[in-house]
């Protein structure tokens, strides 16, 4: 399975953010969305997300044998960098809720099992979640993603703000989770996606362009990187 | 020295105008539908910043004579007025009209001052220009001030000069035409001393230096008070010698000069703390930052629930719980109020028998009468009390052909609104970032279970008014058809189903909230409007309830049904978080 994006277009009012996206994403591999900042990261994710309309292009999954499938909600997962969370439950109850609403979902765990999968720590389990710290409902909005199992994962930034122990757990999750899907993982932070991603697309003067990660021992790897972004961004 | 002051002050004026302009251009932006259209070169275009800067120099101008001359020129009225009645009236104790004139000018300007707003002084206020120049661009804090100050205060001598330059004309003396400018300086000078003392108080005191409105609406209070008695001591004929008025007016100018010594010897580092720790929000952060979600993070984790409720009425059943309070109160106390109406409606009724029959005979007549009512229908007995009171065929006409118009009331108890924003900004705006919340089944599901659960909420206040309307029929000679306190109730529950899918649907249609709870849409605040412009026009409609009720249940169901097929059809593109 791919996800391909086709000449994707994004203009707010005389502003060309996303001027010809064209990419091909490949199932079972982590892309480093990498672009600095204000680049269109979050608002390429929006407009995969269906979370605001496209001036122009389209987007589709590519079967094996090439048929092209239209993408549907329940397609897509999507941890925003700000997690927001219904505060006025508690996890346990957020977490019941979600998987009888998805009824499609057989679920292998129960509910304690997948807090332990994620390392939800077991004193904030029955807490309300506008009490939870950052990190942890970052880990909720991952775990809840991870359950729905969708296709396509889009993570905006997740690690942004997290601490050194969370971060590397959530790390190791993401690792864990991409067989199976697609994952793209934005950043603006480079070492990140060098250690967490098997590809590298650079987002940057509203397209988007892999980089050869081949040569990632190269000392002169990330030199090459923050050329690449500054001789476009002059360019 | 006089260079600084014109170069500070040209500053001042530059970057008042720049925040003005862009502001306005700022505004005309967030415009519904206008916003569209405008282009953000506006921002830069010379020749509207030109246009901007004359409507400026206007608006300068106007603040300078038609507010100075409006404030000092209703005192010079009135004591023009007043003198020529004291000449008249020989109340002058041998004064000549313009004596008397002066007299009560500056007996009445001095009580405008002192007690008023002239001794208020708005200097240590930060407003947007001051918070960019001193705490961005670094400019010393007092020569600001002492700019503002200059400027002001020579608007305020020039306005007043001008004032009195009527007041001369219509029989003035000349030395309140020149007394009253430089006694306005002095008020000014006592205020900005007696603010800078209390300052040093709370710098002793380990005290922020925020200005407290408290003592300017204490005396603001006494001063409105205090008002009658002076108009009544005026009115009278009374005054005040003119040497005591003298003698105040030398203290206030000595006090003045106090002041203006205080002032002088300030430090600059009082100004930058005061203006620090009275900085207003800037236009920016008070059209884009301003927090309105405090209100709805009140939520306590109260129990969980019992039975076997899953996915979305799990969902809606633990929303109610956790937002009783914010979701119910308003319907509640407002059900209270009425109910409580109602218990002085039936005491002032049961009354009418005390006053008639007395204390010994009064409840032995309501039961008798009661016992009629209900056996053998003699409302003429039970209403012996009301009799043919007009203004009970009034109210009788009112609950029998105006039901329309328990629409009002029912409108007020309504908390829909407040409800959806407690839905977005506690619920929906997380919930709408996961893929299955934006299934076109499971949006209507919720949109169903949601409506249920506001019909339930207004049911208090649908009963209350329903009953209130049923109250008034049956002290009114009772129902006119079978059923007709049924029908009454029936209107009313249509009438609330109605307010409660309107919101409920305008949300789902438009989702106008902004992740601050501001309901940010064009077309939801347009629609808005539209719907109460046509509501209230509706309400006056006179029809009888046996019309009203069939009329309304048809329309209610197919208002219901109609917009809950546009939710089904457009809230998958259009119930989404705001960009």
């Amino acid at each position: 399975m791919e996800f391909v994006i086709s000449h994707l277009v994004k203009n707010y009012g005389s502003k060309q953010v996303l001027k010809d996206v064209d990419f091909v994403f490949e199932e079972g591999r982590i892309y480093g969305l990498l672009g600095r900042n204000g680049s269109g990261k979050t608002t390429f994710f929006n407009c995969v997300n269906n979370d605001i309309d496209i001036n122009s292009g389209e987007f589709f999954f590519r079967g094996e044998s090439g048929e092209k499938t239209p993408v549907m909600p329940e397609d897509i997962g999507y941890l925003v960098s700000t997690p927001t969370v219904p505060e006025f439950m508690t996890g346990r109850e957020f977490l019941k809720f979600f998987i009888e609403i998805h009824e499609e979902i057989k679920p292998d765990k129960t509910i304690d099992e997948y807090f332990d999968y994620m390392m939800v720590p077991e004193d904030d389990r029955d807490r309300l979640l506008k009490d939870y710290s950052h990190g942890t409902k970052n880990k909720m909005q991952m775990l809840l993603n991870i359950i729905a199992a969708p296709k396509l994962m889009l993570l905006d930034e997740p690690l942004t703000s997290l601490d050194v122990i969370i971060a590397e757990e959530m790390k190791n999750v993401i690792r864990n989770q991409k067989q199976g899907r697609i994952t793209i993982f934005s950043t603006h932070l480079l070492d990140v996606a060098v250690d967490l991603c098997d590809e590298i697309v650079l987002l940057h003067n509203g397209r988007l362009e892999p980089i050869d990660k081949s040569n990632l021992g190269d000392a002169d790897f990330k030199e090459k990187i923050i050329n690449a972004l500054r001789d476009e961004d002059n360019g | 020295m006089v260079n600084e002051f014109r170069k500070n002050l040209a500053k001042i004026i530059h970057l008042r105008s720049i925040i003005g302009y862009n502001g306005l251009v700022f505004a005309l932006k967030k415009t519904p539908v206008i916003g569209k259209l405008i282009p953000d070169r506006l921002y830069s275009t010379a020749f509207l910043k030109v246009i901007y800067w004359i409507f400026h120099i206007i608006v300068e101008v106007f603040k300078l004579f038609i507010g100075k001359i409006f404030g000092l020129g209703m005192i010079y009225l009135a004591a023009f007025l007043l003198s020529d009645q004291y000449i008249e009236h020989e109340l002058g104790g041998g004064m000549s009209s313009s004596a008397v004139y002066g007299n009560l000018g500056l007996f009445m300007f001095l009580l405008y001052a002192l007690c008023g707003i002239l001794i208020r002084v708005p200097y240590f206020n930060c407003t947007t220009e001051k918070e960019y120049l001193v705490f961005m661009l670094r400019m010393d804090a007092k020569k600001l001030n002492e700019t503002l100050i200059c400027y002001d205060l020579a608007k305020l001598f020039i306005g007043y000069v001008m004032a009195g330059i009527i007041a001369v004309i219509t029989g003035a003396p000349f030395w309140l035409w020149l007394g009253i400018p430089v006694l306005a300086l002095a008020v000014k000078f006592l205020g900005i001393g007696l603010q800078i003392l209390s300052f040093r108080l709370k710098i002793k005191l380990h005290k922020s230096l925020k200005i407290s409105t408290v003592a300017y609406l204490i005396r603001l209070t006494l001063v409105l008070l205090a008002g009658p008695f002076f108009i009544i001591f005026i009115a009278n004929g009374y005054f005040i010698p003119m040497p005591q008025l003298v003698i105040i007016t030398v203290l206030t100018v000595i006090a003045g000069i106090w002041g203006l010594m205080i002032f002088i010897k300030t430090d600059s580092n009082l100004h930058r703390r005061a203006l620090h720790d009275n900085i207003s929000k800037t236009e920016v952060k008070a059209t884009s930052q301003y927090d309105n979600t405090k209100s709805f993070k009140k939520i306590k984790a109260k129990g969980t629930i019992k039975g076997n409720k899953k996915g979305f009425d799990y969902l809606n059943a633990l929303f109610v719980k956790r937002h009783w309070t914010m979701l119910c109160m308003k319907p509640v106390i407002f059900t209270i109020i009425v109910v409580a109406v109602m218990i002085l409606f039936v005491a002032e009724f049961i009354y009418g028998y005390y006053s008639r029959f007395g204390s010994a005979n009064c409840w032995n007549m309501v039961i008798t009468n009661l016992v009629n009512l209900f056996t053998f229908r003699a409302f003429s007995d039970a209403l012996l009390p009301v009799g043919d009171d007009p203004a009970f065929e009034f109210l009788r006409y009112v609950a029998q052909f105006h039901l329309l118009g328990m629409l009002i009331p029912l409108s007020i108890a309504d908390n829909s609104f407040k409800s959806t924003q407690a839905m977005f900004i506690n619920c929906d705006n997380s919930l709408m970032t996961f893929s299955f919340f934006k299934q076109r089944e499971k949006i209507i599901r919720l949109f169903d279970i949601r409506l249920k659960q506001l019909i339930k909420i207004n049911i208090g206040p649908v009963i209350a008014i329903g009953a209130f309307a049923n109250l008034i029929l049956f002290v009114t000679g009772g129902q006119s058809y079978p059923g007709e306190y049924l029908v009454t109730f029936l209107a009313a529950f249509l009438l609330s189903v109605l307010t409660s899918v309107t919101w409920l649907a305008l949300y789902y249609l438009f989702q106008p909230f902004t992740t601050s709870v501001v309901a940010k849409s064009g077309a939801y605040r347009i629609t808005s409007i539209i719907i109460y412009s046509v509501a209230s026009i509706i309400v006056w409609i006179p029809l009888a309830s046996y019309i009203l009720a069939p009329v309304l249940l048809v329309f209610a169901a197919g208002y219901v049904l109609f917009l809950r097929s546009r939710v089904n059809k457009l809230a998958p593109k259009t119930w989404k978080i705001k960009s």
